[in-house]
């Protein structure tokens, strides 16, 4: 417990409202304060060894890009989701997260050697960008495996999602360039910030064909049109069906992706290597593995790997990693060994959450340790959430036909489209399944006022968690823009409910009111 | 100008979804069949012994059940729709063929399915998500086809025995192209230099052609034609500027009365609801089935911008470009109704690409659902009027300076 009863002391103190870092680094105790600060250590190392051999683009590209200077914030960033962790948990949440974050660094790498804007005349540049794809960020680039010989960058990743969880008011800039060009107010900010980071020109140009998608929103598709217009690339559309639970529809979901694989070969002149794409079939079927293992730990008693290190990483190594980085595997084989150890400890010393929650819906990029915060100030632990709820049905591993076929089906089941599309059954019935599947009776649904998909839904999930008798607490944001909703006024949403529907009393008092606006 | 002879017969009809002409269609036996989007091709709703309603909700007021259950922040169009569905207004159908292509009148369509709004009593009732495809590839075309066939033509015939043959959906095709000729006509009097026919009146008569049944509006349409062959224009032009309009769902003619009010006569509809697309003939051959010939052309001639493809997005503007050449128009009013986000951004980057790289003066506005009282909007049509007057009057000076 980081709260101390007698001194009145607690994990809200480390927040001051004049400042955007907190006060000071959290004592954990001897054992865990020195592992904390090892892992810190060791982010510092990875980041200069990753950046180190383009340091003289990095800083170029800090005046360059106003993404860029967020990322500087990167070790704020996973001290925010270790806040009030400790033993098992605590390495969980770290090694979970660096392994996130060296693929993250890897790609920032790869984008500042190969920036044209940065390298305007330097011939390994071009030489890299004429080898390089770039893709709609909220689709996987698992068809990449197949061209072993090139690189496939998620364009908008590094400039736009990531950042936005790094540094909440990242994305702000490109929010109201894109509304001052005249896109509504109204239109879900993710897309909108990509479409304004168009407007200003501020993404790098580093390849030399465009792959886009229309997933998973109307907002996604239509910012499409901006990004077109700015890359002036060739270019495919990726757009895999709607009502993707019609095995029906699956013979056009091949034929469109399979368009993707001859779009490529075409513009490389480069041959789809069906041997290195069944690696990175095989590696995917590991991480699915690993991922369903994790599920199941939470489905027990005893949840393990909880809150933004289960569903963080299952996001980024589906989507944006797709299998292409074999350390993923590595880190998860680690940290699954760490989490059957914790999980035997934790039956030992029967450690049951206070409360059982889920997450529905999409979270708030700019508050991704939010369920920590629930879970340090309420003792509600968040056993999975919505986004991390991807494909993770296995790929078939020899069969040409069969593989197509599976990897469709996991591109119709992406990040926000799994339960965004296809019918409201993947919404709404999903969701008491998972509750029962779970043994959870709180649901966190996020209410981004933004997203009509899940808006049109409101009415039935709040009648039919009544009939079902689960605690379903609204939790408005607005997904890259802290400003519509902030991170407290967040909170004070459960605050509300737990004070009033259970009668609860905080596990740490310090946490139910304390100003974060500046923090990053 | 004299009033048309049979415009307030068509007004009328355009007050109820449940119209006097759906009834009487109804009374004889025939299957009404609810729509809402150019994504269901029309035209398969309409063969022997069944008819489509494309969807409106009339002098809506409040939609507060609706935006219960859909919340505040989602489409008007598609809220009203869920309001009248759950008053009973929808009760007379015999089919929803909804598509799943927009989120809000995708989850507008499950409300509607979930909360029951079609009669228990019509045993035969289906209601359809259609997967439209985001491009028109060969593969699209295959795609839409597997979808109508299975969740459209499947259920009408084994449901209600309709016949769903090739030569039935030819003889709907037929039909339908009857009516569009018609409309077409009827429109190209909007190309004069003093349109026998405004907007208003033209959207009325397009209107009752997507919301009455075909052959029962056909004859009052054909004498229309005649009487506009002959109707003497205001001797002194009513309007200031000409203006096409583009954009989201218009089915409220009230909107178009309120643009041409603030002095600009809209000589072009390029909007859900409007003749661009929707009333162009269908053109057949023999040498393929009807059905597949059906999806490609819906496929190929929709303007929605949903289709994101480079090729689709060039083409809806050029296409912009070209009706307000051809119906002589000085500017174009980008319209969406508020909260649809695909025609937020269409709308954004048209108006800037419009007036910047096509030289067109460009109107960007959004509006609710029933605009018909909303100052704001005839505000903005006036000052958009006076700066195209101010331009060709400065245009005009240019000109004799040199």
């Amino acid at each position: 417990m980081a709260y101390d009863p007698k001194t009145g002391k607690g994990l809200g103190d480390l927040y001051s409202a004049e400042h955007r870092c907190t006060k000071r680094r959290e004592w954990k105790g001897l054992k865990d304060t020195l592992y904390d600060y090892g892992c810190w250590l060791r982010l510092l190392g990875m980041l200069g060894c990753k950046l180190g051999p383009v340091l003289p683009q990095f800083f170029r590209g800090l005046k360059r890009y106003r993404w860029l200077v967020s990322y500087i914030t990167t070790p704020a960033f996973l001290d925010r989701h270790t806040i009030g962790l400790r033993g098992y948990e605590l390495r969980y949440t770290h090694q979970q997260f660096y392994a996130v974050l060296q693929n993250s660094a890897g790609m920032i790498r790869d984008l500042l050697e190969r920036d044209e804007n940065l390298n305007p005349h330097s011939k390994k540049a071009a030489e890299l960008r004429s080898k390089t794809v770039i893709f709609d960020e909220m689709m996987p680039i698992q068809i990449m495996n197949g061209f072993p010989t090139l690189k496939g960058i998620p364009i908008q990743m590094a400039p736009i999602f990531v950042v936005g969880e790094v540094d909440q008011q990242a994305n702000i800039y490109y929010i109201d360039a894109i509304e001052h060009y005249g896109l509504a107010s109204d239109v879900c900010p993710l897309p909108a910030a990509e479409a304004g980071c168009c407007v200003v020109d501020d993404y790098p140009k580093v390849g030399a064909a465009y792959v886009s998608s229309s997933m998973p929103c109307d907002g996604s598709v239509a910012s499409t049109m901006y990004s077109n217009r700015y890359f002036k690339l060739p270019n495919y559309q990726i757009t895999p069906p709607q009502r993707f639970n019609e095995p029906e529809v699956q013979e056009y979901a091949v034929k469109n992706l399979w368009g993707c694989v001859e779009f490529i070969e075409k513009q490389f002149n480069v041959k789809f290597d069906w041997d290195a794409f069944f690696e990175g079939v095989k590696r995917y079927n590991k991480e699915s593995d690993y991922m369903i293992e994790k599920w199941d730990v939470n489905c027990t008693d005893y949840p393990q790997i909880c809150g933004a290190a289960l569903a963080l990483h299952r996001e980024y190594e589906m989507q944006i990693a797709s299998s292409l980085d074999p350390k993923m595997c590595k880190y998860d084989a680690k940290v699954n060994k760490l989490m059957k150890k914790g999980y035997a400890h934790s039956v030992e010393t029967d450690d049951k959450p206070r409360y059982r929650a889920i997450v529905w819906s999409c979270p708030a990029h700019y508050y991704s340790n939010f369920t920590y915060w629930a879970q340090n100030c309420w003792g509600i632990k968040t056993l999975v959430d919505m986004e991390c709820m991807l494909a993770y049905h296995h790929y078939d591993e020899h069969d040409k036909k069969k593989v197509l076929v599976d990897m469709a089906r996991g591109y119709e089941r992406m990040t926000m489209r799994s339960h965004s599309n296809g019918g409201y059954v993947n919404a709404l019935d999903e969701c008491w399944k998972m509750c029962e599947k779970f043994n959870a009776n709180i649901v966190f649904m996020y209410n981004h006022v933004s997203c009509k998909n899940f808006a049109g839904l409101q009415g039935l999930f709040e009648e039919q968690a009544r009939e079902r008798g689960i605690h379903l607490i609204w939790i408005e944001h607005d997904l890259m823009d802290p400003r519509t909703v902030s991170r407290k006024a967040m909170r004070d949403r459960v605050n509300r409910y737990m004070t009033t529907v259970f009668r609860a009393e905080p596990l740490d008092p310090t946490l139910v009111d304390y100003d974060d606006d500046l923090t990053w | 100008m004299k009033d048309l002879k049979h415009l307030y017969y068509f007004e009328k009809l355009l007050e109820d979804a449940n119209n006097d002409l759906v009834r009487q269609a109804k009374a004889e036996g025939r299957l009404a069949l609810g729509y809402t989007c150019y994504h269901m091709p029309e035209v398969l709703l309409n063969l022997d012994g069944c008819f489509s309603v494309r969807l409106r909700a009339p002098r809506t007021g409040s939609m507060e059940i609706a935006t219960y259950y859909m919340s505040n922040a989602t489409c008007e169009y598609a809220r009203a729709l869920l309001e009248r569905g759950l008053e009973g207004g929808y009760k007379f159908l015999d089919a929803m063929a909804g598509v799943d292509v927009c989120e809000c009148m995708n989850r507008g369509m499950e409300n509607m399915e979930l909360l029951g709004v079609s009669d228990p009593e019509k045993k035969g009732f289906f209601w359809c998500n259609l997967d439209s495809p985001c491009s028109d590839d060969e593969d699209c075309v295959a795609h839409l086809r597997e979808q109508l066939s299975r969740k459209i033509l499947k259920p009408l015939y084994e449901n209600y025995g309709i016949d769903v043959s090739d030569a039935a959906i030819r003889k709907a095709v037929e039909r339908h192209n009857e009516i569009c000729r018609l409309i077409t006509e009827i429109g190209n009097f909007r190309k004069l230099d003093n349109p026998t026919i405004t907007g208003y009146e033209f959207h009325i008569l397009t209107l009752a052609t997507y919301v009455c049944p075909k052959d029962l509006v056909v004859e009052k349409l054909r004498e229309t034609l005649e009487e506009l062959k002959t109707r003497e224009p205001d001797p002194k032009k009513k309007f200031r500027a000409k203006v096409v309009v583009v954009g989201s769902e218009i089915d409220d003619p009230e909107l178009i009365s309120l643009i041409e009010d603030s002095g600009a006569l809209v000589v072009a509809d390029r909007f859900c609801y409007g003749s661009f697309p929707g009333r162009q003939e269908i053109v057949l051959t023999e040498d393929e089935d009807a059905l597949t010939q059906v999806c490609r052309n819906y496929l190929q001639t929709t303007l929605c911008v949903r289709h994101c493809a480079q090729h689709k997005v060039q083409k809806r503007l050029d296409f912009a470009a070209e009706l307000a050449r051809d119906y002589h128009a000085d500017g174009i009013i980008y319209e969406q109704i508020k909260f649809c986000t695909y025609w937020s951004y269409e709308r954004a980057l048209a108006s800037h690409v419009m007036h910047n790289e096509y030289n067109i003066p460009t109107l960007s506005i959004d509006r609710p659902y029933m605009s018909r009282t909303s100052g704001q909007l005839r505000t903005r049509v006036q000052a958009f009027v006076e700066s195209i007057e101010i331009k060709k009057i400065k245009a005009k000076k240019n000109r004799e300076v040199k």
